[in-house]
């Protein structure tokens, strides 16, 4: 490595004997290489589901909203804890895109491009819910503020108002900035690719894309640029959903530290899908050394700290309900941990706050397997908090002879079910067309972009340092 | 290549004339003498006032411990440079305990849940008996206390040791200490905010008391490390080891800060406003009524608005005189909210600046300062063997 000064020399993005053409082929080949049968397969599955989810709002607005599992207390279920579970996963690609970038941690141009599509499509998958969990979806556009001669508004003093605004301001950017991204690398497939139709098509997206010293300023500009308009999105979108449940007076979830909790738990849970496909996809793929250990190792570490911060929360929302000594507050958490949906309170705990504690062995971080079976535990976790939100506070409110037990339907299920369907089918479309690498960032971040790694013959020459060992192990 | 290697120009030992230990603890002396004239006039004023003046110095050692832990953790190098300004400030945390022994005296002046005749009309500190007693009290912060003064005196006793063993693996050790440090730390810190301010009105909670204190806390140390940085330059020290890509990186961290305060400040303000529960509001009423409402808005407006629209602006974060100013003004404003959130528990209709608020500021500052000047007199004023100084040295800023 160049940096001579390095004393534990950080390791190597890129792993293996790479240079930026062989960067290159590795990650754009896939795109232009016959589509794998395999890939069929999958994506036929995922249409399957699709079909499922498409089936299943038909249904929902031929019926409304009955045929959900929704009873007189908990008119809140499986729909909003869907929404949020699935917002919150949209909440690692914009991370790693603006706030690590901002931090200028290169790691991230290894796993940024694909967690920023999964950012897009999650939110998709999220903002279904919303828009069908209102009943009547063919006056939806209500939640819009547009002049109309009844004169009506939506209330703007709701949350739920906000959450429009927010989410959708955060799909638009991330959208952009996921776009910018990728337009060096749509003209590197424009450029390769050998038939017509791709050519004309990579070109269009490419927007005129040359490499020129002018195009480059630009580009990095507005990647800045959207990167600070970003990074502030990531809080707020969390801290409005956070709002839907914290500004109402309901024991269990007016707490005051929701908004940071939430954001805390969104990106844990985004981190983990992240992970979980990630695993999947360098195997299959081949992308080992672009995707390397030690990427899912920081990984590890990002999950336990968030993980971590989620236990906090838990346990100041524990020690506060008894400390403020309201009644229907403390009542309420007594009946999370012992009551009927105790089953889900500790599924949560176990998953959430438990499980990434073994990621403080450096061993287990790195172990990809056991890394793999974290990840999904923990966006299991994940819907069971909210789920362990929304209904132990609805189910047992301020009027003892209303409560009851909640359970989902089939539609419940089968709604949640079809979203991977619709998530898998643009997952694996974004997996095919586009390159799942930002090759033109990944290739900035590697040694042999920094000129210091050049002789004056100008030929390759990263300068190898060694590192004596520490004089005695601490 | 070489060329690209830096190396550490500059004296690190900090000249004779310099050191102010005896200046501050002079100060630190003269003004408790006078804060304890006080405590005879008026022990409870003298009780809230050293309480406030105790928790802003304990914070700026909070924010600075957790600093440090976050350091050695994230492997940064860029505060490698600084790192000896939070280290003195922690090295002897278990000394600045002592200082808390007249909060411990004044329990029952500050803290109505002390008053057994009290609680027991109040079914809801009756409740609560079980964390607020007194001896429950004290044996909580022996406990912070000890973790905090061992986590400071650890993080800084290792730190130094690197200078004179030249063994760069103590940076593993440090990171050892740390890694387990931060979740202690935010724990230890949230029941301390909860002790020392939340329960001096003693009905009022709040789940996000704590991230709100540590929130206001670590935006305040930027400013005391910019401060210093600017200190030391002006007697010519650390010229070109503290650089404008430095100063620019602390402008940054407390750009990113001061937005990470408001965000917190003010959810956990909306939350309560918007859910108007009277058990939760009471505490934001007192706080808007008569004159403690214009310290209100003179938050809001000094605290974020101001620096906010300042530093937006790229080059901004990094010219002296503005990043003087506003650090000035926010550990003023520091130890404004923290008289806020204490003293109207006293006076409840309005701002009411006692002498004793100024004494025991310059009492325990001058202990406080007369301590860092102690620790930092003692040990070179960057660490010279840490693996990480060169990568910090060699920042640069790129325009």
């Amino acid at each position: 490595m160049s940096k001579t000064y390095e004393y534990v020399p950080e390791p190597a993005l890129v792993k293996g004997n790479h240079d930026f053409g062989s960067i290159t082929r590795l990650v754009t080949d896939i795109n232009l290489r016959p589509t794998p049968k395999a890939w069929y397969i999958v994506f036929g599955i995922s249409n399957l589901l699709l079909f499922v989810l498409l089936a299943s709002i038909g249904y929902l607005i031929w019926q409304g909203t009955g045929i959900w599992g929704l009873n007189s207390t908990v008119n809140w279920g499986w729909a909003i804890i869907n929404f949020v579970w699935w917002v919150g996963i949209g909440h690692a690609g914009t991370l790693i895109s603006a706030i690590l970038f901002l931090f200028r941690q290169n790691w991230r141009t290894a796993i940024n491009r694909f967690a920023e599509a999964m950012t897009i499509f999650a939110v998709m998958c999220a903002g279904i819910f919303p828009a069908i969990h209102v009943g009547r979806i063919w006056v939806i556009y209500w939640v819009f503020p547009v002049p109309n001669s009844m004169a009506m508004w939506p209330n703007f003093n709701s949350p739920l108002l906000w959450d429009v605004f927010a989410i959708s301001t955060y799909l638009t950017v991330s959208f952009l900035f996921w776009y910018v991204g990728l337009v060096p690398d749509f003209a590197t497939l424009r450029d390769r690719i050998k038939s017509k139709f791709g050519k004309i098509a990579y070109g269009i997206a490419a927007l005129g894309w040359r490499g020129s010293n002018r195009h480059w300023w630009n580009y990095e500009k507005a990647y800045m640029i959207l990167a600070g308009l970003a990074t502030p999105l990531v809080l707020s979108v969390h801290t409005i959903v956070s709002f839907d449940f914290a500004v109402s007076v309901i024991p269990g979830w007016h707490t005051t530290i929701f908004p940071p909790y939430f954001v805390a738990g969104a990106v844990f849970s985004g981190f983990a899908m992240v992970l979980t496909l990630m695993i999947i996809v360098r195997k299959i793929y081949g992308l080992e050394e672009i995707m390397t250990d030690d990427h899912i190792e920081k990984m590890n570490i990002i999950i336990l700290v968030t993980g971590s911060m989620v236990g906090f929360a838990y346990l100041m929302e524990f020690f506060i309900a008894w400390y403020g000594q309201v009644e229907y507050e403390k009542a309420i958490f007594i009946l999370r941990a012992t009551g009927p949906y105790a089953w889900a309170y500790w599924i949560m705990i176990t998953c959430n706050v438990l499980s990434p504690q073994f990621f403080w062995s450096k061993k287990l971080r790195r172990h990809v397997g056991f890394t793999f079976f974290i990840s999904i535990v923990v966006n299991i976790g994940m819907w069971f908090e909210r789920f362990v939100i929304t209904v132990t506070s609805l189910s047992t409110d301020f009027l003892p002879s209303s409560w009851g037990y909640y359970s989902p339907t089939m539609w419940d299920m089968l709604t949640y079910l079809g979203t991977f369907g619709l998530f898998g089918t643009f997952f694996l479309l974004f997996l095919r067309f586009l390159p799942m690498i930002a090759v033109a960032e990944l290739k900035g971040a590697m040694p042999q972009a920094d000129p210091h790694n050049y002789n004056d013959e100008g030929e390759y020459a990263p300068h190898e340092e060694i590192i004596p060992e520490p004089k005695r192990s601490y | 290549m070489d060329s690209h290697s830096p190396k550490l120009t500059d004296s690190v030992s900090l000249p004779e004339h310099l050191d102010a230990t005896k200046t501050f603890i002079g100060i630190g002396v003269v003004g408790l003498i006078a804060s304890f004239v006080g405590f005879f006039l008026d022990s409870k004023q003298f009780f809230f006032s050293y309480l406030t003046s105790f928790t802003f110095f304990s914070s700026i050692a909070l924010a600075s411990l957790v600093l440090l832990m976050i350091h050695h953790v994230t492997k940064s190098s860029w505060g490698t440079v600084i790192r000896r300004i939070p280290e003195a400030f922690v090295s002897k945390l278990w000394v600045w305990a002592l200082f808390f022994l007249p909060v411990i005296f004044g329990i029952t002046s500050l803290y109505k849940w002390t008053n057994e005749a009290y609680v027991a009309n109040d079914p809801i500190l009756l409740g609560k008996q079980a964390y607020l007693n007194d001896i429950f009290f004290i044996v909580r912060q022996v406990l912070y206390f000890s973790i905090w003064g061992y986590f400071g005196y650890r993080l800084h006793k290792v730190s130094v040791e690197m200078d004179r063993t030249n063994d760069w693996g103590l940076t593993i050790l440090l990171r050892k200490i740390s890694a387990p440090g931060i979740p202690i730390f935010a724990l230890t810190v949230a029941f301390a905010s909860f002790d020392w301010l939340m329960s001096l009105d003693a009905h009022w909670f709040s789940t996000m008391f704590g991230v709100y204190f540590f929130a206001m806390s670590f935006q305040a140390i930027f400013p005391v490390l910019i401060l210093f940085t600017f200190w030391f330059h002006s007697k010519g020290l650390l010229k070109n080891t503290i650089r404008q890509s430095h100063i620019y990186d602390m402008g940054a961290w407390f750009f990113g800060f001061t937005v990470f305060y408001a965000y917190i400040a003010f959810s956990q303000f909306l939350l309560i406003y918007y859910a108007n529960i009277p058990e939760e509001t009471l505490w934001f009423y007192h706080r808007m009524e008569g004159s403690w409402s214009f310290i209100t808005y003179l938050l809001l407006a000094g605290r974020f608005a101001l620096p906010f629209v300042i530093f937006l602006n790229r080059d901004r974060k990094h010219s002296r005189t503005l990043l003087g100013i506003v650090s000035v003004l926010i550990l003023a404003l520091h130890f404004v909210e923290l008289h806020w959130i204490v003293m109207p528990t006293l006076h409840h209709h309005g701002m009411s600046l006692s002498w004793l608020d100024i004494t025991t500021f310059f009492g325990l500052g001058g202990v406080f300062m007369g301590l860092f000047f102690m620790m930092l007199k003692k040990n070179n004023l960057v660490p010279v063997h840490d693996p990480g100084l060169k990568p910090s040295l060699a920042k640069e800023y790129h325009q």
